[in-house]
């Protein structure tokens, strides 16, 4: 076994704050008053923690609530009880992430302990008198909790991960989380209130009650969006065997598109909205009869005004879900050139919605590494050499510039090869194709389809 | 807006005027009541006052049912249940009533001016089933009685609260029941199980969050309503995300199988007829909402497995003339759906939906009821849809003579008595 430093220090770092956090705990032992009290919260900290792994991937939240809660009913030792009681309840993980894990929420709840002491929060019926200090003191109690648990899990990842884990982890998991921190607080002091004004262990009931039904909306929000997101992939699949080479098209371009998308570091929503936008950019070739789209050999003009229709259908299609309308654009407009020569408005430039432009790149490099009946997949670098070329004629320039560098540093998973599944089938000629200059599908005149 | 939308949404019937005109006297009545007696506790009705309108401004639509207003719901409940020691005076039932009233009303006015989606029906049920529950709450907790910290007298307020929101919940799926089978004619039973069913979910978080807000204020005062409106928000958030998803989700459905008329396989507008008869049936026979959806969905997407097949003959005629031809058409088309992963079960209905009744389901318990429905839709469509123009008598004679053989014999008497309730196109 070859022998790794930054295993060993992992270790080492686990094991101090193992101990450290086992000092903690045995500190407010001594401290704690009220056995049966903080038995009662002990329980409602389990069950809460029990039930956050029933759905989503935040680590903190319920547990939170009920931490908060017990600074003010039986005081800051007894959270730090309750936070090693809450921590018996773990997904199932490596033994030295359930340990670290445990250290790390003990030793939040005593830096919070220690916080909500020196500001002097209500412990107990005083709460009633003082709520300004109460809310103060929570406040500053879940924010301080969070801080520390968010350091320490960061301190692991850096050497577990390295630095990028950290900023995963801040990007995805704490920037999400601040703002319902907050929220929490609150709740904590309300649940407090209930419990000390007489309900005790009920409280947790009331508190908890109203959680649960939110995150199972929540799931349920996730289902759905989930069973959306396939029902319009096996339906795109369908519209693709009408053309036995574009298989696997659409989803390779909405992956592209969104590689490009996160590199512009657009917003979660449109984000979103962009993969949608090039998963369906050519939902509309439904309409165009299957015999068009197989013909082999060149289209003549008839034919060509059929394609072109293509990207109107697609709007008539979707018009009716509620997508940003950057979709319902960027399906309209995906063949659009930058010098003003595409279909089907002939829109120039910057005129060209953003991300019809984007979608525009990505439908012709996929295009082109894919294997047509009349030619040969090119291999990536060409691929892009051929964008650069284009990339004043038919191109935003900025955005091959991107989507080059993209595809340079990420790399990418051309279609693989593709054979027709009936020898007799006929080439037949890619409207998106680039490399077959005039007269093939890409540079058409800018007329519109004819009606 | 999509046609469709419409299915689910009560039409001001008969007893949405009862029910209008009842809440519209009870609320006179106690506004008269309080004026003469005189409004005691400003701060506590003006702050309720004020989460009862943002919440009613707020409201939205979910499981395909009505609208739901959760902030004003428990904000609501929440002003009917104050008990002291902070709470005092507490509001009689009349105030509760004439507050809950203007709140509700001053809360609809912008919804009415921006155009926004409003039902004054859905409004005064949610107000009376409140006064229900200030009036249970009033009865079983004598005025005495205050939080004091002590459990002996915190249990029996607490278990009065639920007993009242309970009360509240259970009146409101009563009327509800009875208000689908008027609109939709379900079945009594089946609509009050679909109404106890959505008061498992968002109502159970509705009513805790006006326990936890009536015994917060009534301990802290007017803190309260900032600490407890974090459960509020969270629900109002979730069910709303829930909501938007749901509706996306639908429409992506229904422009799918649009797709079908796009490539010229159905004439415009006969996905959706077919699917609103099945409904019609569905709702007759009151099966449960999952299988109502389930439903709509295999009607509408009946037809998508023509997708996989030659071109369309010119004219949009079908091709599918024989049963083997549209047999073949339901297997690809479940096969389709079924690619999706998560419409197993809309992929089994429309995979039975070309079977005769004699060779399917008579014999196969396992087809489901509801192939039988889209196979009588579909029939009945072709008949009587636009274009083909027979009256829904001689329609309603041609399917009757291949009842048992083609047809399942409990769908064809369900598409009777919904035929004979006026049903159209």
């Amino acid at each position: 076994m070859t022998w790794d430093p930054r295993v060993t220090t992992l270790r080492l770092v686990v094991a101090l704050t193992a101990v450290v956090a086992f000092t903690a705990f045995v500190v407010a032992l001594v401290e704690a008053r009220d056995p049966l009290v903080v038995a009662g919260l002990c329980l409602v900290a389990l069950i809460a923690s029990s039930l956050r792994s029933v759905h989503t991937q935040r680590q903190i939240e319920l547990v939170s609530v009920v931490l908060v809660a017990v600074y003010v009913i039986a005081g800051p030792a007894a959270a730090v009880i309750v936070a090693a009681a809450g921590s018996f309840v773990q997904a199932p993980a490596p033994k030295i992430k359930l340990i670290f894990n445990s250290a790390q929420r003990v030793l939040s709840a005593a830096a919070a302990a220690v916080a909500y002491a020196a500001l002097g929060g209500p412990v107990g019926d005083e709460v009633f008198s003082r709520m300004p200090d109460a809310l103060i003191a929570t406040t500053a109690a879940s924010v301080v909790l969070q801080v520390v648990n968010a350091l320490l899990v960061s301190m692991v990842l850096s050497l577990e991960r390295g630095l990028s884990g950290v900023g995963e982890f801040f990007r995805h998991v704490v920037r999400t989380t601040a703002i319902p921190v907050l929220g929490y607080g609150l709740l904590g002091l309300s649940m407090a209130v209930v419990w000390l004004g007489g309900l005790n262990i009920f409280a947790g009931v009331l508190i908890l009650g109203p959680l649960l039904v939110a995150r199972w909306a929540l799931s349920q929000y996730e289902a759905e969006r989930l069973a959306q997101a396939a029902t319009m992939r096996a339906f795109i699949q369908v519209i693709e065997t009408k053309d036995l080479y574009t298989r696997g098209h659409s989803e390779r371009v909405s992956e592209g598109a969104g590689l490009l998308g996160r590199h512009l570091r657009l917003s979660a929503d449109r984000q979103n909205a962009l993969e949608h936008a090039g998963l369906l950019h050519d939902v509309g070739k439904v309409g165009v009869p299957t015999s068009i789209i197989r013909k082999p050999g060149r289209l003549d003009d008839a034919e060509m005004d059929a394609i072109r229709l293509h990207p109107a259908r697609g709007v008539e299609l979707i018009g009716n879900i509620p997508f940003l309308e950057e979709v319902k654009s960027a399906v309209l407009h995906h063949h659009e050139k930058y010098d003003g020569s595409g279909y089907p408005a002939g829109l120039a430039g910057r005129n060209i919605p953003y991300f019809a432009r984007i979608i525009g790149i990505v439908d012709a490099f996929d295009c082109l590494t894919s294997t047509r009946s009349y030619r040969p997949a090119r291999s990536v670098e060409e691929t892009l050499e051929i964008l650069l070329k284009d990339r004043h004629s038919h191109f935003d320039p900025e955005l091959v510039d991107a989507f080059v560098e993209v595809i340079t540093t990420r790399g990418w998973k051309a279609a693989e090869d593709q054979l027709p599944p009936d020898a007799t089938v006929q080439a037949s000629i890619d409207h998106d194709d680039l490399s077959l200059g005039s007269g093939g599908g890409a540079s058409g005149s800018a007329a519109g389809p004819s009606a | 807006m999509n046609a469709h939308e419409s299915d689910y949404q009560f039409r001001i019937s008969g007893s949405g005027i009862a029910i209008v005109l009842a809440g519209g006297i009870l609320g006179v009545t106690a506004l008269a009541m309080t004026v003469q007696r005189g409004l005691t506790g400003w701060s506590f009705a003006v702050t309720f006052g004020i989460l009862i309108v943002v919440g009613e401004m707020v409201q939205f639509k979910v499981d395909r049912s009505r609208n739901r207003a959760p902030i004003a719901t428990s904000a609501a409940l929440g002003y009917a249940m104050l008990r002291g020691p902070e709470a005092s005076p507490i509001p009689d039932v009349a105030q509760v009533v004439a507050v809950v009233t203007i709140a509700t009303v001053i809360g609809l006015i912008p919804r009415v001016v921006a155009g926004l989606r409003w039902d004054i029906v859905i409004s005064t049920r949610r107000m009376i089933s409140v006064a229900a529950a200030a009036a249970v709450f009033a009865l079983v907790t004598p005025q005495t009685m205050h939080w004091d910290g002590t459990w002996s007298n915190a249990v029996p307020i607490t278990a009065a609260m639920f007993l009242a929101v309970l009360t509240a919940g259970v009146s409101d799926a009563l009327v509800g029941a009875g208000q689908a089978t008027e609109a939709l004619n379900r079945p009594f039973p089946a609509a009050l199980r679909d109404e106890l069913v959505v008061l498992a979910r968002i109502g159970l978080a509705m009513g805790i969050s006006g326990v936890l807000l009536a015994a917060g204020t009534s301990l802290i005062g007017l803190w309260a309503p900032p600490l407890v409106v974090v459960p509020l928000l969270l629900t109002q958030f979730a069910f709303r995300r829930f909501a938007s998803a749901q509706r996306t989700y639908r429409t992506t459905v229904r422009s799918m199988a649009r797709s079908t008329e796009i490539a010229g396989f159905s004439s415009p507008g006969q996905n959706a007829r077919t699917a609103s008869l099945a409904v019609a049936i569905g709702n007759d026979l009151g099966l449960t909402p999952a299988r109502m959806e389930a439903l709509e969905y295999a009607a509408l997407l009946s037809g998508v497995g023509q997708l996989a097949l030659a071109d369309p003959s010119p004219g949009g005629a079908s091709l599918l003339r024989s049963r083997e031809e549209r047999q073949q058409a339901a297997e690809i088309g479940a096969s389709i759906i079924e690619r999706s992963g998560v419409l197993d079960h809309v992929a089994e209905i429309v995979r039975h939906s070309n079977d005769p009744y004699r060779h399917g389901r008579a014999n196969n318990s396992d087809i489901p009821v509801e192939s039988g429905i889209v196979n009588v839709a579909l029939a009945y469509e072709q008949l009587v849809g636009e274009g083909n123009g027979q009256t829904p008598g001689k329609a309603m004679e041609s399917i009757g003579l291949g009842i048992g053989a083609e047809y399942d014999p409990v769908v064809v008497e369900s598409l009777r008595r919904v035929i004979g309730r006026g049903f159209r196109f």
